[in-house]
């Protein structure tokens, strides 16, 4: 486990927290929660930037490399799709989906780790 | 039903600060607040309001990609993708190695698409489609998870549906059940005669 998955654990768990919480308040979506959710997406293009000038500088992935990306391109998705489908309702119904992007992330940026390494 | 009122509420505070994006019309109802959006600027108020009182009622009934159904939706996308994509990673790197496995890693990715989908949308054909792509990966995961335990000398491979999805958190297993609870209360009203 490299600093990119305990940025995106940090992050991650940070913003299912709020967003969780926030739902469980009967909150609907607001700048926080979006805020939280917008933090996981930077961590993962931060991790997206990383690996690209890692891979660029002469670093091999392990595993099958086009497995890493497509996780990462997923991974990147997932917060923007999140967003989208959160904001077409805003119901605290809303925070737990958006509650269930960082954990997600967190996830497949363990299983990011295990393919780079 | 707190919650379509909670829905209904919202979305005539937000209607004006929803993005055009939603005007493409997922629900009924997005379009409805766009509408009473656009008529309460232009029209008297009372347009407004009649629209935003009338609209939801009618697709409110038969619609299941509300409230917590949303959360349901999402979750079910999330492991089309990733069925999906570890279904076609295996069959396009390794078919050979356990063809059923494999295309039963395939059956569960088509599942929970057709599950996806169906959710998403309104009506009563789509109800029934839910019910059946539910009720499949119910059987689904039971049996492969069961088969995975006592026969894993013909099932060492992994799906997503293997040790009843432990390998994710036992959501696949979680998933059907509040499916089939989610499905049960926003059944379609009785057919009128």
């Amino acid at each position: 486990m490299d600093a990119y998955f305990y940025i995106i654990l940090v992050v991650g768990l940070l913003s299912s927290i709020i967003c969780a919480a926030a739902g469980i308040l009967k909150k609907a979506p607001n700048d926080t929660t979006m805020l939280s959710v917008a933090a996981v997406e930077l961590a993962l293009l931060v991790y997206l930037v990383g690996s690209i000038v890692r891979v660029a500088s002469g670093e091999r992935i392990a595993g099958e490399s086009w497995e890493f990306w497509g996780y990462l391109a997923t991974a990147l998705i997932l917060p923007i799709g999140a967003v989208y489908w959160s904001i077409l309702e805003r119901t605290r119904w809303s925070n737990f989906v958006l509650a269930a992007v960082g954990v997600t992330a967190l996830v497949m940026a363990a299983r990011m780790n295990q393919i780079w390494y | 039903m707190e919650e379509a009122e909670n829905v209904n509420a919202k979305s005539s505070q937000d209607g004006a600060s929803t993005p055009a994006g939603s005007a493409s019309g997922i629900t009924g109802a997005a379009d409805a607040r766009q509408a009473a959006a656009g008529s309460a600027e232009t029209a008297p108020a009372e347009t407004g309001r009649a629209v935003t009182g009338a609209a939801p009622t009618a697709p409110a009934t038969d619609t299941r990609n509300t409230g917590p159904g949303r959360l349901l939706i999402a979750v079910y996308a999330v492991f089309a993708i990733s069925a999906t994509a570890r279904a076609g990673y295996q069959i396009l790197t390794k078919f050979s190695e356990a063809p059923l496995a494999y295309l039963l890693s395939a059956f569960a990715a088509a599942v929970y698409v057709v599950a996806t989908v169906s959710l998403a949308k309104p009506g009563r054909t789509a109800f029934k489609v839910s019910v059946a792509a539910v009720l499949v990966e119910l059987v689904g995961v039971l049996v492969v998870g069961a088969l995975s335990v006592f026969d894993s000398v013909n099932f060492p491979h992994e799906t997503v549906w293997s040790l009843f999805g432990r390998g994710y958190g036992f959501i696949p297993l979680l998933l059907p059940v509040l499916g089939l609870i989610w499905l049960y209360r926003r059944r379609p009203a009785p057919r009128q005669h």
